[in-house]
């Protein structure tokens, strides 16, 4: 059996006569950290968005393990072991840090739909809320609720939030978006830390290109819904047309 | 007389997305104004025209008052509080005017009736048709082809792009909900003569035109004016054929349409 | 503080009866049954963020059933009341699951046609419902096992009572619970709820159903209460009532609610005696509650904000 890998083969996505995607075809390996990047409007957000389901594609499919993923609603692509974050910061802002967490672990807990308060569930999802806050530096804002934190905690809570779910597959969009350089250095230093046990395949949508070259091994690049590069990292730094499309004079 | 209510609230909800939960009080409202103004004056076209007017002025300041400040909440906010007012106005037109339900007489020019195709149709009912026909065509064509149609619709669409072009959002807004306040009031001073102004019309009202309006297509004019002439249908040969599904059967309809295609059966496709 | 509170107030719930004179417990058993409808829909809009308008058909609909059972068999009347509960939770599943296709205001005006159909239906069905004039003369049947003494005024005002509090005791524990914190999450942000792997469609169906057997008994209690049944418990008007006494009282608090029936039924007796326009302070209180206090009473009292 072959190890669990991630799989878009012609995908497509039109609005109207739009083609945020056209024939994408992606080959990610397990374990692997592929870097998505693109200029604006290339069709990353939206390639996310048809792999966990928000977006049903116009053509092609997206597989997981061999099983067809495509079609299926976002809450049944997560329960097949993907989780992800929002390009827009999508948090439980009334609720606090140490509940959202909790909550994105006692998802995939069949605990959750007892009706009755408490019981050991409850405890070990609590157990598990405090441990990932822990680790992404967040213990101190446990208790206060998500809406208040900084945009850079907030972003780091979703993080947090996607590895309580303790995925095969963890897709970030742009995780460190807005952040300053201390928190984006901070943000980087944990993903690098949590990423190097391995065990866990990441996709990563990322416009900040130090993060990319430090964190990825591998580099998909998009322009206009169309893959135009695809592979290990240094390749793609050197090849001329994605320089021309998208690093401009960075690389 | 039910369809200038509706195009009234499909007006609101298409420009500003609020289910005006008061839209029959303010038939109401207009009934019984277009009453005052009649007993004043001893005139109906007066009242035809006053009444709608002044309640238009009313609505605009409800919007500015009690509305303006949720546009920044969720929707539901709207649902509630345009209730609310409807609760209010209801008992403010209970304490002003009396229980009692005030008639206003058909003018003399309108009275009688005409000959159509045959026979004889209520000179009155033509008149209410063939008003309701006139307005929905004029307020089509302002939507359609004015400057000032091509504001409100734009705001609909993107609030925001508006207000960057400089124009004061708010002030559109208002007056769009005042317009939809007065053609309700309009209908209500118009149907004052058929129904007199009673307490509780506007309740009777307000469920019928949502009806309309769901059905029709939340936000098109063209849906009102067939989800209208569809219930009218459904009432009529209802009560005629089978009276004690006609009133349930306008139900299902709108359950059947906000579940099958929520956009109702002319709305925009988003 | 807050256990201070609930252990004073259910003492008080228990004692009134024997100090209080007939026609004000009457009142105050009228409010136990309007607050268990109250605090019924206040898990859906509250807890839930789903704003039904047409709450009313749940409790017309254990009205109706209880009334119906208490009429034609010979079943006593907790089990009747227990009947117009079970039932009313058994339509609310089509219903939910066809109104939870949809949501905002579709959702809103859903729920809404729904309360509409089927006061359509007690309207027309003569037969069975008694039309416009609805079902008089509902029994209160003592049963076997008896239990004749729930059919006593003070007996009456016990068991309404009871339903109230150990639903109250339910729901306290509910929203705790790993259910009811989802709901919190889907009311929050339902598409981040659905990226974790929460099916938001099926918990709103859950969360309708238990709201509708709340909601039915506390219509099943009020059918042998006042004696009748009638269409317009299922009307919109009614529907708007609840929902003012869910807003009024603080939205998302169980306790709220049922404050709030407290000061809409002292409003409807106290100051209809006072002045004509009760219902026109009401309405005002309610408009500036939601503009300027949507924490709602309870809220304001806790000094807790629930937005």
């Amino acid at each position: 059996m072959a190890a669990p890998y991630l799989e878009c083969e012609g995908l497509s996505r039109h609005f109207g006569a739009l083609a945020a995607l056209d024939g994408v075809t992606m080959r990610v390996e397990s374990g692997e950290i592929r870097a998505l990047i693109g200029p604006n409007g290339a069709g990353k957000s939206t390639l996310f968005n048809v792999i966990t389901g928000v977006l049903a594609p116009t053509a092609g499919v997206v597989r997981f393990k061999g099983e067809r993923l495509s079609g299926l609603p976002p809450h049944e692509v997560c329960a097949r072991g993907l989780s992800r974050t929002f390009q827009i910061t999508a948090l439980f802002s009334r609720l606090s840090a140490l509940e959202n967490v909790r909550l994105a672990a006692q998802a995939r807990s069949a605990q959750r739909w007892r009706i009755l308060p408490g019981g050991p569930a409850t405890h070990q999802t609590l157990r598990e809320g405090r441990q990932w806050l822990e680790r992404l530096g967040l213990s101190a804002l446990a208790d206060t609720p998500a809406g208040l934190l900084s945009h850079g905690d907030q972003r780091l809570l979703e993080v947090a939030m996607a590895l309580a779910q303790r995925p095969e597959v963890l897709l970030l969009d742009e995780p460190t978006q807005g952040l300053s350089v201390e928190e984006t250095a901070r943000t980087v230093d944990i993903l690098r830390a949590l990423l190097s046990g391995g065990g866990l395949t990441v996709l990563l949508v990322e416009h900040d290109m130090e993060v990319v070259f430090s964190l990825a091994q591998h580099i998909t690049v998009l322009n206009r819904g169309r893959v135009i590069a695809d592979g290990a990292t240094e390749a793609v730094r050197q090849d001329p047309r994605v320089q021309e499309a998208y690093l401009g004079g960075l690389a | 007389m039910l369809f200038l209510i509706s195009i009234g609230l499909t007006l609101i909800f298409g420009i500003m997305r609020i289910m005006n939960f008061a839209h029959g009080a303010l038939y109401m409202l207009g009934a019984y104004a277009g009453f005052t103004v009649a007993a004043w004056t001893g005139s109906y076209w007066l009242a035809l025209v006053l009444a709608p007017l002044s309640v238009a002025a009313i609505g605009i300041v409800l919007e500015s008052v009690a509305l303006r400040p949720l546009y920044r909440r969720e929707h539901g906010a709207f649902l509630l509080v345009t209730f609310g007012l409807a609760l209010v106005i209801g008992e403010t037109i209970r304490l002003g005017w009396g229980p009692d339900p005030r008639r206003l007489p058909i003018p003399p020019a309108l009275a009688g009736s005409v000959t159509i195709l045959g026979a004889p149709f209520p000179t009155y009912r033509l008149f209410l048709a063939v008003t309701g026909a006139v307005v929905a065509l004029a307020l089509w064509q302002f939507l359609a082809r004015t400057r000032l149609g091509l504001l409100i619709r734009a705001t609909s669409q993107n609030a925001e792009m508006v207000h960057a072009l400089g124009v004061d959002v708010q002030v559109v807004r208002a007056g769009v909900f005042g317009l939809g306040c007065g053609l309700a009031a309009l209908g209500g001073v118009m149907a004052t003569p058929l129904v007199s102004a009673h307490l509780g019309m506007g309740v009777n009202v307000v469920v019928d035109a949502f009806v309309i309006v769901i059905i029709g297509g939340m936000g098109s004019f063209g849906g009102s004016i067939v989800g209208s002439l569809l219930l009218g249908l459904v009432q009529t040969f209802g009560n005629f054929y089978l009276p004690d599904l006609a009133l349930a059967a306008i139900y299902l309809a709108m359950i059947a349409v906000l579940v099958l295609r929520p956009r109702g059966l002319f709305g925009p496709e988003e | 503080m807050r256990a201070a509170v609930r252990a004073l107030l259910l003492v008080a719930a228990v004692v009134m009866p024997l100090v209080l004179p007939t026609f004000l417990l009457t009142a105050l058993t009228e409010m136990m049954i309007l607050g268990l409808f109250a605090m019924s829909l206040d898990l859906l809009v509250g807890y839930t963020g789903l704003d039904s308008f047409g709450h009313a058909a749940v409790y017309g609909f254990g009205a109706y059933s209880a009334a119906l059972l208490l009429l034609h068999t010979g079943v006593s009347l907790p089990v009747a009341i227990l009947g117009g509960a079970v039932f009313t939770a058994a339509i609310a599943v089509p219903m939910a699951w066809l109104c939870t296709r949809a949501t905002g205001v579709a959702f809103a005006m859903l729920t809404l046609a729904f309360a509409q159909l089927l006061y359509a239906v007690a309207y027309k069905w003569q037969s069975v419902t008694g039309g416009s004039d609805g079902l008089a003369g509902v029994p209160r049947t003592a049963g076997p096992l008896g239990m004749s003494w729930f059919t006593s005024r003070i007996g009456y005002y016990y068991l309404a009572a009871g339903c109230l509090i150990a639903a109250y005791v339910f729901c306290r524990g509910f929203v705790a619970s790993a259910v009811g914190t989802t709901l919190l999450a889907i009311r929050d942000n339902e598409r981040k709820a659905q990226a974790l792997g929460y099916n938001p469609r099926a918990y709103k169906i859950l969360v309708f159903v238990l709201s509708a057997f709340l909601g039915g008994l506390a219509g099943a209690l009020y059918a042998p209460f006042a004696g009748f049944a009638s269409p317009d418990l299922f009307f919109w008007m009614l529907s708007g009532q609840v929902l003012i006494m869910v807003v009024v009282g603080g939205a998302g608090t169980l306790g709220g609610p049922i404050l709030g029936a407290a000061f809409f039924l002292a409003l409807e007796h106290y100051l209809s005696v006072v002045t004509d326009s009760w219902a026109l302070v009401l309405g005002l209180v309610f408009i500036a509650v939601v503009l300027f206090a949507p924490q709602g009473l309870w809220g304001m009292v806790r000094g807790r904000a629930v937005p």
